[in-house]
This record gives structure tokens, sequence and C-alpha cells, in this order.
């Protein structure tokens, strides 16, 4: 029955992601519930809570943050990034990703028309994402209930409607990109940098004044217009609509433009935007040094998505230092002996309230996350080559096994470091151009000291696609990650027992910014990414390759 | 002779999967040795043992005297290797992968490098992902040449190339014979080997079932001949006849389809007799070979233990 359609296989490609997101959105959701019904216990409280979230409100907007559900919706603003990864992965894989791997050609050989196929595709994807969508809905409805928040069940299933559009949007706009890129990778990057634009855009008119105009060209600002879980405030069904018709829009045209063009070609782009026409050649690219090495040729592999990372990373991180200059006013007032906000911005990543580098440091807890993230998706990259073969002929040549994975970490290692070290110049140049003053060494650390993080996931990562394929190698580490966060961040505030905070490298990252560089805890971090290494190096080297 | 390779009760086992069980063969240096086999049989696995990209569960495997899993970094310097289903990175050009593997390979004699470019016509500006099959296995079977290694490892090497090629192949395959390099390929195609080797082993559920030169594959190699007649031709008559082991009447007894081993001059006399519509003459796979020569445990499948 499943197999019957196209639309119907597709579907069922999605029910793991359909479960898992799901859920683990809604769970993600549910849990600021659990920390507000326990930290406004009292009018002091409220009003305090609702004071430090007015000083966060560069990060989404602080609508009645004292109510269970208003307190949900203003903390997970953050979160939107991650709750649409899924669907521009799955839109970038939906057609560019079969045609790279030639299982479309099969597909259309049948007798249905290509633009049947593609909209069974489109069509899955989004009942994928309602269904997502409802998931997360009943997740908070019950959560509501079991902390006391006002919202009805209708209002937490528009909530979970408004995620389900704003994902959509960002399906749509990936399988759009993905009729213009070769390979499904670009496109999903392409995607996820204008996720990182649009974010800002909407973040900018809660920071500067007269400029919502900027923020109403990102579709995130559209999104946040509406808040079903605050009863008071409802939702926007215009801006619902608008999301709507956006989502059916870039879908539509991305299902047009694939009905038009070659299957396994691009759109073709006006000539004066072509590159020249390529000329046959026997020529060797003799002195090409990215060819000199395994690590030369990892490193060059690597090295444009190193540069969007950097650009996304680097820039977000002088973007806060920014940030924080123009809220530095306020939040010296808001801030100035209040226990109470002290202890909230602990939980998030600072140790003191010493204004700026207090928010600052709460802000840059973000950064080891991105830069883990960054490892995540470039270590995947190893046990798929490995799965795909590529690896095969690598070891058919007078190359160690040892060599060949130390190359492909060192290669890693370097774009790490790369990234870091250009985080910090911005930062510290950020910091200058605005007239914030930070401690340099602890600006330093807070984030050299991600370093050791990103390499530690880089680690995990050889060691676990020594026993797991490429699919199952990337579920752990976001596993991970997602869950090393989760405690991290959401942890304290749910009186998570200490021992517990400390299974994460969060914890052991602490907050550079205020109490500088934690030598003990980074080498920790580091001897544990080493030894995850050598026993993935031990592994690798003894293995079946391929098997 | 030298024993180039030394195969001794080598065993492989995917859990519940096939693998190859008991495995033991020698190819002298300078022999081309052609590795037959169905789809599936094992050659790809004995061939991966031998890379030490497979780690072997019993028995073992010598190359050039060397232990095909402890001395793997040694030996890979005097091979050659083309993968039966060759992956790459998609967006290095055809230049840039010959050029990482020279280097990965300590650097190789580049006018030769140059010299098997043009011999092959390849266009090396084109990134490997646009290459169509043909030219990808061009671009792996030049790097597996391209440092004149003592010993060529290929998991089907023609697979592919057009028939251009396929002769641009045999001629260098002949060359490395003539310098006394050894060649090792595995085939599922009985003529292919049967043109380019000398030696052959025969490899069938993972176990080598026959080894020997190549006249003695000879022996099982069969054909069929197809006859369409414009009249209704006793197909008895052809039953007798030089080279016919089985005769089967079609299209009402207007037709025949002889299963045939050995040269078919008294057939084409016979038909000749009457007159012929059509004449189609067909190798058939090596798993329909196998099916017929080995099937069941009758005197056939015997007769190949025996020899093996």
């Amino acid at each position: 029955m499943s197999l019957s359609s196209v639309f119907l296989k597709t579907l069922r490609d999605y029910r793991i992601p359909i479960l898992g997101w799901g859920i683990g959105m809604g769970l993600v959701v549910v849990s600021p519930m659990a920390s507000v019904a326990t930290l406004v216990t009292t009018p002091e409280a409220r009003a305090q809570l609702a004071s430090l979230a007015a000083t966060f409100a560069w990060n989404a907007d602080p609508v009645a943050v004292t109510t269970i559900g208003g307190y949900a919706t203003f903390k997970i603003g953050v979160f939107i990034f991650l709750i649409v990864v899924w669907p521009i992965l799955a839109a970038s894989r939906m057609l560019r990703g079969e045609e790279d791997r030639g299982s479309l050609d099969l597909l259309l050989s049948l007798p249905r028309p290509r633009l049947r196929v593609a909209l069974e595709k489109l069509a899955a994807m989004w009942t994928a994402l309602l269904a997502m969508g409802l998931l997360i809905g009943l997740i908070v409805f019950a959560g509501g209930r079991q902390f006391g928040a006002d919202f009805v069940l209708g209002d937490a299933l528009l909530f979970g409607l408004d995620l389900a559009l704003i994902c959509a949007v960002f399906g749509g706009l990936s399988l759009l990109i993905s009729q213009f890129t070769q390979e499904r990778g670009p496109a999903a990057g392409a995607t996820a940098g204008l996720l990182l634009i649009f974010i800002v855009l909407d973040m900018v008119h809660r920071i500067a004044p007269n400029s919502e105009w900027i923020s109403r060209l990102s579709p995130i600002y559209y999104y946040n217009l509406s808040k079903a879980l605050i009863p008071s405030y409802g939702v926007n069904p215009g801006a619902m609509l608008l999301l709507a018709v956006a989502a059916i829009g870039l879908g539509g045209i991305a299902v047009w433009l694939f009905n038009r063009r070659d299957v396994g070609g691009t759109v073709s782009l006006p000539r004066w935007l072509r590159l020249p026409e390529r000329q046959a050649s026997r020529v060797l690219p003799v002195g090409d040094w990215s060819l000199r090495s395994v690590y030369a040729r990892s490193l060059s592999k690597i090295a444009m998505p190193t540069f969007w990372w950097t650009l996304g990373i680097a820039g977000f991180a002088g973007w806060m230092v920014y940030a924080v200059q123009l809220l530095e006013t306020k939040m010296s007032t808001l801030l100035s002996g209040n226990a109470g906000f002290t202890q909230l911005i602990k939980n998030i990543g600072g140790g003191d309230a010493s204004l700026n580098a207090g928010l600052l440091s709460a802000m840059f807890v973000f950064l080891p996350l991105f830069l883990m993230a960054f490892a995540v998706t470039q270590v995947i990259g190893w046990a798929a080559d490995e799965q795909d073969g590529r690896l095969e002929l690598v070891l058919a040549t007078p190359q160690p096994r040892l060599s060949v994975l130390l190359g492909r970490f060192a290669a890693l290692a370097s774009a790490t470091i790369a990234i870091a070290a250009i985080t910090l110049l911005v930062c510290a140049g950020s910091a200058a151009a605005s007239g914030l003053q930070l401690n340099g060494g602890n600006l330093a650390a807070a984030i050299l000291g991600t370093i050791p993080l990103g390499l530690l996931v880089a680690g995990i990562g050889y060691l676990a696609s020594g026993w797991l394929r490429s699919a199952a190698d990337t579920g752990l580490l976001s596993f991970l990650l997602a869950f090393w966060f989760f405690v991290s961040f959401i942890g304290p505030e749910l009186n998570l027992p200490d021992v517990t905070l400390r299974l994460s490298p969060f914890y052991y990252y602490g907050s550079p910014l205020l109490n500088g560089f934690q030598l003990a805890s980074i080498l920790g971090i580091i001897a544990v990414g080493t030894v995850a290494l050598a026993l993935g190096a031990v592994r690798f080297v003894r293995k079946d390759i391929g098997v | 002779m030298t024993a180039m390779i030394e195969v001794e009760s080598l065993t492989k086992s995917y859990g519940s999967k096939r693998g190859i069980a008991d495995v033991s063969f020698r190819v002298e240096e300078g022999d081309v040795f052609g590795f037959l086999g169905p789809n599936g049989a094992g050659k790809t696995t004995t061939i991966r043992l031998l890379m030490a990209l497979l780690h072997a569960d019993a028995g073992s495997a010598r190359i050039a005297g060397l232990d095909c899993w402890k001395q793997s970094l040694e030996i890979k310097r005097l091979i050659g290797y083309m993968p039966g289903e060759p992956a790459l990175d998609p967006d290095l050009t055809g230049g840039q992968i010959l050029e990482y593997f020279a280097h990965l390979r300590g650097g190789v004699d580049q006018a030769y490098l140059k010299q098997l470019v043009e011999r092959f016509e390849l266009d090396t500006s084109r990134k490997f992902r646009q290459y169509s099959t043909g030219n990808k296995r061009k671009v792996v079977l030049i790097q597996a040449f391209m440092h004149r290694p003592r010993l060529l490892v290929l998991d089907e090497p023609t697979s592919g190339l057009d028939p251009l090629n396929q002769q641009e192949f045999d001629r260098m395959v002949k060359d490395a014979r003539d310098e006394g390099r050894t060649v090792f390929l595995s085939s599922h195609v009985l003529s292919e080997v049967e043109k380019t080797c000398n030696r052959v082993g025969i490899i069938r559920d993972g176990t080598l079932v026959r080894i020997g030169d190549v006249a003695e594959v000879k022996a099982i190699k069969r054909y069929e001949i197809t006859i369409t007649f414009a009249n209704v031709v006793p197909a008895d008559s052809f039953k007798s006849l030089d080279g016919v082991l089985e005769v089967e009447a079609l299209n009402h007894g207007q037709g025949v389809r002889l299963t045939m081993q050995g040269p078919a001059d008294a057939v084409i006399k016979a038909a000749a007799r009457h007159p012929v519509v059509s004449l189609t003459s067909y190798e058939p796979s090596l798993e329909d070979i196998f099916l017929r020569y080995y099937e069941g445990d009758g005197p056939r499948a015997a007769e190949a233990h025996h020899v093996a």
C-alpha cells in the first residue's frame, strides 16, 4: 500500500523524520514550560523575568513572557534555525538528490507525467510537515496541560501549523534553488545561508528603530507575527496566509522549472549569466597544490563550506558584539543589583552579571554549538566516502590508512581553527568599532576555546564511522549535539543534577568570556577528543573497507 | 617461474552473506590471469582481499612474496588497481584525479601519463560527475597503468568501454605482458578472457571450481545457433552433426536452436541444403554456461571439483 504511488512512497521515506523531528521539536518547545513554571512563582519574579526578556528582545518579541505559552514562544525564538533544517535538507534531496543518485531516471521512465511525479513528491513533503506540525501541536498541548498553561488544543495546533508553514517556505526555497545547482549540497548550503540572513533581517527591527521595513523582507518576520500559544495575542491569519502562498509559490515555480529542464541538468540561465563554453583539453594540472596530499586535497574540498560557515559564525558573533553595545545602557539599568536576573543569565552561559560581558557570554553559548555543527557536517562526509566507495582507490595507493584518516582530520582541524581565528578577529574589530569594552584575553578564550569542542565532535564522528553507515553516523552526532545543548541550555532550569550537566561538553566550556581560559576543562575535552580519534583510527586501520 | 600472487585457503564471509571459501591459486610473474565467474561469485571479494581492503577470516594471500594484509603498503607500490565500480570525487576533473593519484603514488612519469591520456583520447578538463560511464572507466584505467606497475589488478576492466577502447585496452594488456608485467583481471565474459589471458581461474558461489590454461576453459565454452528456414526442416537431421550438443525445434518445424561446442562447419553445410531465412549465433552468459555445465551434482559437477 505504502509503495502504490510516488506520494505514498515519499511519505513512507519521511516516516522517521516525521516522528523524530515532530517529537524532538515538540519536546524542545515544552522544555521551557517546565522551567517557567518554577521560575515565576512570585510577582517580583514575574517582573524580573519580563524585564530580562525585554533585554533579549533582539532575539524574539517578549510578549506575555510570564505566561507558560508566552515564555515558550519567546524562548524557542532562537530555535527557528534548528526547526527548518529538515525541510531544507529534504527539499534539496527531493529532486536534485535523486538526480545525483540517478534514481530519478528510472522513476521518470515510467508512464507517468514528470510534473505529476514532482507534485506528488512536493505534496508528500508538505504532508510530512503538517504531520510534524500536528505532532508538535499535540505535544505542546499536552505539555501546556501538565504545567497549567492557558492555551487550548486549537491554539497548540495553530502553533504547529505556523511552524509547518515556515518550514514549507524554506523547503520551497531549497527546492527552487536546487533547480539551478548541479548538486543538492550547494542548494542546501545556499538556502541555509539565506536562512541566516533572514534571521538577522528579522532581528533588525527589534534592535534599530524605524527598520521594520527591512524585517518585512524576511519570512521569519511573518512567522513571528503569530503567537498562537499566547491566547491574548493569537495568530495573524494574514501572515499565515502569506506564508502559505509563499510556500506554494516557491514550490510551484520549482516544479514548473523542473518540468521544463533536462533531467540531470540545471535551469538554463540567460546568456550573459552563463559561464563561457568549455573547450575539450588533455592538459594535466601538474602544479596544483591541492592535489599534493590527502591533507591538501581534504583542505581544498572543505574550503568552500568553511568559507560559508565562517561568514555565518563570524558574522553572528560580530553582530552579537555590536548588538550588546546597542543594549548596554539598557542592560546596566536593568541588571544592577538584581539577583534574579543574574541567576537566569548564569543558566544560559553567564557566571556573573557584569553587564555586556555577561550578556555576550549568554549569546556566545551558540558559538561552540555552531562550530560543533560545522564539524558534524564535515565529519559525516568521511562515512559517506567510505560507504560510496570513494576511499577504495585512495587506499589502493601506498598511503597508510592512518595517514589518510589523519590527513582528513588535520584538514578539518585546520578549518575549525581558521573559523575560530577569523571569528575572533571579527569580534575584536566589531568591539573596537562600536566602542564596546571587553577583556581581550577572555574574548580570545571564549572564541578559541570552541576549537576543542569542534574537534571533540570530529573525533567522535571518526570513531562512530568505524561501525556506522553515513545516515546513522549523522543521526548519532546530531542527537549528541541536541542532547548536550538541551542538557546545558535547558538542564539548569529543570534543576537537572550536576552529574547530568557534566555529561555535556558545554559544561566544561564554561563561561570563558567572564572567567577566562579554563585550562583543566579544555585539556579534559582535548583528552576525550584525542581518545575518540585514537580509537577511531585503530578501528579504521583494522576494518574491512566499504562493508 | 616466480609466483607473483599466491593464495592459500583464502576465506572471507560477510555474516550471512556469501563471500569466498577455501580459495587457493597461484599466478606466475608475467602471466595474464583471467578470473572468471558469474555476478556475485566472489571475484571482487578475492580482489579486495588482495588489495588489503578486506581482512581474511582464514588463509593467506601473498603478492611478490609479501603478505597482503601485513605488508600492504609495500605491495601497493607494486600494484595498479582498477575497482569494478569506480567511485571518485565527483567535483574533480579527470586531470585533477590523475594528478592527485600520481602524487599519492609518490610521483609518476608525466610524459607517460600524457601518452596514456592521448591514447584513450580523454578530455581531462571535465569533472568526474560529467563523464559518461565509459569515460569514467578510462580515467580509472589510466590511473591503474600510469606508474607502470609490476602487477595490474583489474576488476572487470572493459565493462562500459566501447569497442575501440576495448581494443586499446587489449593492446595495453599485451604491452604489459610483453614488458614482463603481470595482469590479474576479472571478468564474467568468457570470450574476453579467452582473447586476453593465458591462464584462467573460474570461481562460482565463492569456490574456485577450475584453474588452468585458457585452452582448458574452451572445453566448457558453448554457444547457440538459431536458424530460421523458409520450409519445415526436421530438427533431428542436425542431431548427429559434429559440434552439436543439443537440438530444439522452433516455429513448428521451420527453425532450430542448436547448442554448439567447437566448429560450426558441419551445421552451416547442413543448413545450406535448405532455404535459410536467418541465422544468428549467440554466446550465452557465463551464468547460463555455468547453470548448464555445473547443474546438480551430476558427473559434470564432479569433474569440476576434480579439476579444481
